[in-house]
């Protein structure tokens, strides 16, 4: 009953504080785990994979998972969940198909498939802010929607773009530069601006804000309202704008599409949210996640697992995600 | 006898700090123990070890009744007879009592484990009974009174569950108590000890340790100070020992001398929540109180001057009429709000201090589009500095690393870092000990000896003794009275506020 008391390292007052956690476990610990699994897959499948053409593999695959996921990181940092996230994508894909088969132009295609981005945002807005919904359920009844107007736009079918007609679109996904494929660099891109927006400007602080009191952030002088519609908007032009992406690089959109886009999304930001900066979903945590999540997935493709292995992982993952988050939140107050 | 609860050699450290050193308490059956400290003097460090909640450093002994109990268990705490009744007392708003007492224990069943209801109800009228309460058991707990609320936590945790109850402890039970109901309380506690149970309670009231302890330990700095009987001890010693160091009278020809400016903050015919019509003017340099009971619209002066509540009527800061409903215009203008519960309305619990400072404005600090985190911080240090807040300088600290004390002046910090024209203030010392509160006192009087006007709504009529030039009674939603110079005293303040007082009714709140 007692021994668990003599804890070694408290030998009472005088003894000097050991520094916790001096390795950074704590916020590093994705990076730990991410160098054992390439470790482990380098010496399991050496010639699979730690070929370049398995990392340009995963780079590009990941790289509309990242998009999606980057987009999600701001209604959640606002308190909010956005499960309209794939519902926009899906829209997107199939708008953008819809209007480039009906020769409206690259530029109605693609301007259009953001201004879809938007009304969503705002119709998000208005079911979560205005209606006072939550925003989980509100949300889920509006993805639902979404998925209605996908198979309107598709008639239930898919709609193929024919190689040669469209190739200046299709360009938008298939150039590549230094051998790594545009979509990593857009990827790429976004992170960085949502990264300087959540650390490195007033706004960013607002959605920390709201998302961790909204009384108090209002009592602050914080438009909350404003905050959150706008994060709602930045949520689904992203994923819109990973619609077009996704278009490109597929040449074909169907109306479930988006489906498989979701709950990797969820788990990378709340795997993240668990990384360098515990506590708060944020952009780096976010791409460490990824990088786990699909070095673990793809390692154990190459060694010969189902491909039901990438859902069995993306769940396990955001439920473990949300099991440490929860245990450090404990930790701590 | 055996005694009730000793707790030998208790020492914890975090990090870097020893929130408990050395501490060696002893308290007998039948004992009404207070233990009183500053927020962060380890009385809440202390608590948490007999509660399960952390375990303290090696070399630490506690035996409840002769019985060795384990740490970081808080069913261990249980079994050896330790109950706990906490300040928000945790019971569930929309349940009744007997719902609320069979959280701890389960129902009284039959063989078909369906819930003998009439049974339960008995056995938890019975309960409230013994501690002096005669309750309606069927209503939900929200619609109790504050006292029969805590009735209702105490008898919970003194219910029987395997194991004998030998120890009440209790966290600041009267905290939100008005004067009658914490008579009420003060009995019902002689009541339990009466039984031979020992109580323990945290309490930043001074009155209530007087009226209610047998005894008194003082703790500070992690250290235990003292132990020694209630009587003959004095509240001016008690503090004396709490601080650890003599407060310095405060003049109050200060506040007297005080030259007020131009009028600055006019309410004309203003509503909303429970204020149903305030007219008020306060000037620059001008500190004015509001009191009132709960209820009497006192509790809501705050929210809508500042703009967090739906108003009529019309504000004006200097001049310039104030919309309603908008802290970010109020904040424009110059207006502050340190706003009353500040977990629910100011913390961001989980945020750094820095980020709770620069809250209002961080914009400050964008050069290039970039906010700069070290010219932030150098900020946020001088205001952590101003403020003494401690542990000092730690700008990447959390706020739940903080005590309540603590807490607090960052909050005043973010608000005081805006140099306000208007502060409004709502409960600014609720949940902060004696020598916070006298920091805070003073801040209250260089804001306004810098020109603000500043408005203070409280409870704590010695604070409004302590800080006003003059106190506006709240009664049924109105401005009711003024209390100026001489008259602002704590007993004509109460009287005031329930409506028997000296204060000129007939005069308005001009």
């Amino acid at each position: 009953m007692t021994d668990l008391q003599t804890a070694p390292a408290s030998d009472g007052a005088q003894k000097k504080p050991k520094r916790r956690f001096s390795l950074g476990l704590d916020k590093y610990s994705g990076i730990y785990v991410w160098a054992v699994l390439v470790v482990i897959f380098a010496l399991w499948i050496p010639d699979l994979f730690l070929s370049w053409d398995n990392v340009r593999t995963i780079l590009t695959f990941q790289a509309i998972s990242t998009i999606v996921a980057l987009g999600l990181i701001i209604p959640v940092a606002a308190g909010a969940f956005d499960l309209t996230i794939a519902g926009a994508l899906t829209v997107s894909v199939c708008f953008t198909a819809w209007a480039l088969l009906s020769h409206k132009g690259v530029v109605v295609a693609v301007g259009g498939a953001l201004l879809i981005g938007v009304i969503i945002g705002l119709a998000n807005a208005l079911v979560v802010v205005k209606f006072k919904v939550d925003s989980f359920i509100g949300t889920l009844g509006m993805s639902s929607v979404l998925g209605a107007i996908a198979y309107m736009i598709t008639d239930g079918g898919q709609l193929v773009l024919s190689e040669q007609g469209y190739y200046p679109f299709l360009d938008f996904a298939r150039t590549e530069w230094l051998g790594i494929s545009a979509p990593v660099y857009y990827a790429g891109l976004i992170a960085v601006v949502i990264w300087w927006v959540l650390e490195y400007t007033p706004g960013g602080r607002y959605l920390y804000a709201v998302g961790g009191n909204p009384v108090a952030a209002r009592l602050a002088g914080v438009k909350v309202a404003r905050i959150i519609t706008l994060s709602f908007i930045a949520s689904a032009v992203v994923a819109s704008f990973a619609g077009v992406v996704l278009l490109a690089s597929t040449a074909n959109a169907s109306p479930d599409i988006g489906l498989g886009y979701l709950l990797p999304a969820f788990s990378a930001v709340f795997l993240g949210a668990t990384q360098i900066r515990p506590g708060r979903v944020n952009v780096l945590g976010t791409i460490v996640a990824i990088l786990l999540l699909a070095t673990g997935v793809t390692g154990l493709q190459l060694a010969g697992a189902p491909t039901y292995i990438t859902q069995l992982f993306n769940g396990a993952a955001l439920i473990v995600a949300m099991a440490l988050a929860s245990r450090t939140a404990r930790r701590r107050s | 006898m055996t005694t009730a609860l000793s707790v030998r050699h208790a020492t914890k450290i975090f990090g870097a700090q020893v929130a408990l050193n050395d501490v060696s308490i002893d308290v007998e059956p039948g004992e009404v123990r207070a233990l009183v400290g500053q927020n962060g003097c380890g009385k809440s460090t202390l608590i948490k070890i007999l509660a399960g909640f952390h375990a303290p450093e090696s070399g630490t002994e506690v035996t409840v009744g002769g019985e060795k109990l384990a740490f970081e268990d808080p069913a261990a705490s249980e079994a050896v007879g330790l109950r706990f009744v906490h300040q928000d007392l945790g019971l569930v708003g929309n349940l009744d009592a007997v719902d609320n007492m069979a959280m701890g224990s389960g129902y009284i069943t039959n063989p078909t484990k369906t819930i003998r209801w009439r049974k339960e109800r008995a056995a938890a009228g019975e309960a409230l009974a013994a501690l002096g309460y005669d309750i309606n058991v069927r209503v939900p707990v929200a619609s109790l009174q504050m006292s029969e609320r805590t009735a209702v936590a105490i008898a919970r945790a003194m219910t029987d569950r395997g194991s004998p109850v030998k120890m009440l402890i209790l966290d600041e039970p009267t905290a939100n108590l008005p004067d009658a109901e914490a008579q009420r309380l003060y009995a019902l506690v002689r009541r339990v000890a009466d039984t031979g149970v020992a109580v323990l309670f945290v309490s930043h009231h001074f009155d209530e340790v007087f009226e209610m302890a047998d005894s008194v330990t003082v703790l500070r700095d992690g250290n235990h100070i003292i132990t020694r009987p209630v009587e003959g001890l004095d509240e001016e010693q008690l503090i004396e020992l709490v601080v650890g160091r003599k407060l310095e009278a405060h003049n109050k020809d200060a506040a007297d001398a005080r030259e007020h400016g131009p009028e600055i903050l006019k309410l004309t015919n203003v509503a909303g929540g429970s204020v149903t019509g305030v007219d008020l003017t306060v000037h620059r340099g001008e500190v004015v109180g509001v009191a009132g009971i709960t209820g009497s619209g006192r509790e809501a002066v705050a929210g809508i001057i500042f703009g967090g509540m739906e108003r009529s009527g019309e504000i004006t800061i200097d001049g310039k009429v104030l919309p309603q409903n908008r802290p970010d215009i109020s904040i424009e203008r110059g207006v502050a709000l340190v706003p009353a519960e500040r977990h629910a309305n100011a913390s961001l619990i989980d945020q750094t201090l820095r980020e709770n400072i620069t809250l209002v404005d961080p914009g400050r600090h964008v050069t290039l589009g970039i906010l700069r985190r070290r010219p932030e911080r150098a900020d946020v240090r001088v205001w952590l500095d101003k403020l003494t807040v401690k542990p000092g300088g730690q700008t990447e600290y959390t706020m739940a690393q903080l005590s309540g004390g603590n807490q607090q002046k960052v909050i005043l910090a973010r608000w005081l870092r805006q140099e306000p024209e208007v502060l409004v203030m709502d409960e600014p010392t609720q949940g902060v000990d004696v020598g916070a509160k006298a920091d805070i006192h003073t801040l209250i009087d260089e804001a306004a000896a810098q020109g603000a006007a500043v408005v203070v709504c409280s409870t704590d009529h010695e604070e409004l003794v302590r800080v006003c030039d003059r106190v506006v009674i709240m009664r049924r939603g109105v401005s009711a009275a003024t209390l100026r110079g001489n008259d602002i005293t704590a007993d004509n303040i109460t009287a005031a506020t329930i409506g028997r007082g000296t204060g000129d009714s007939t005069e308005p709140a001009d």
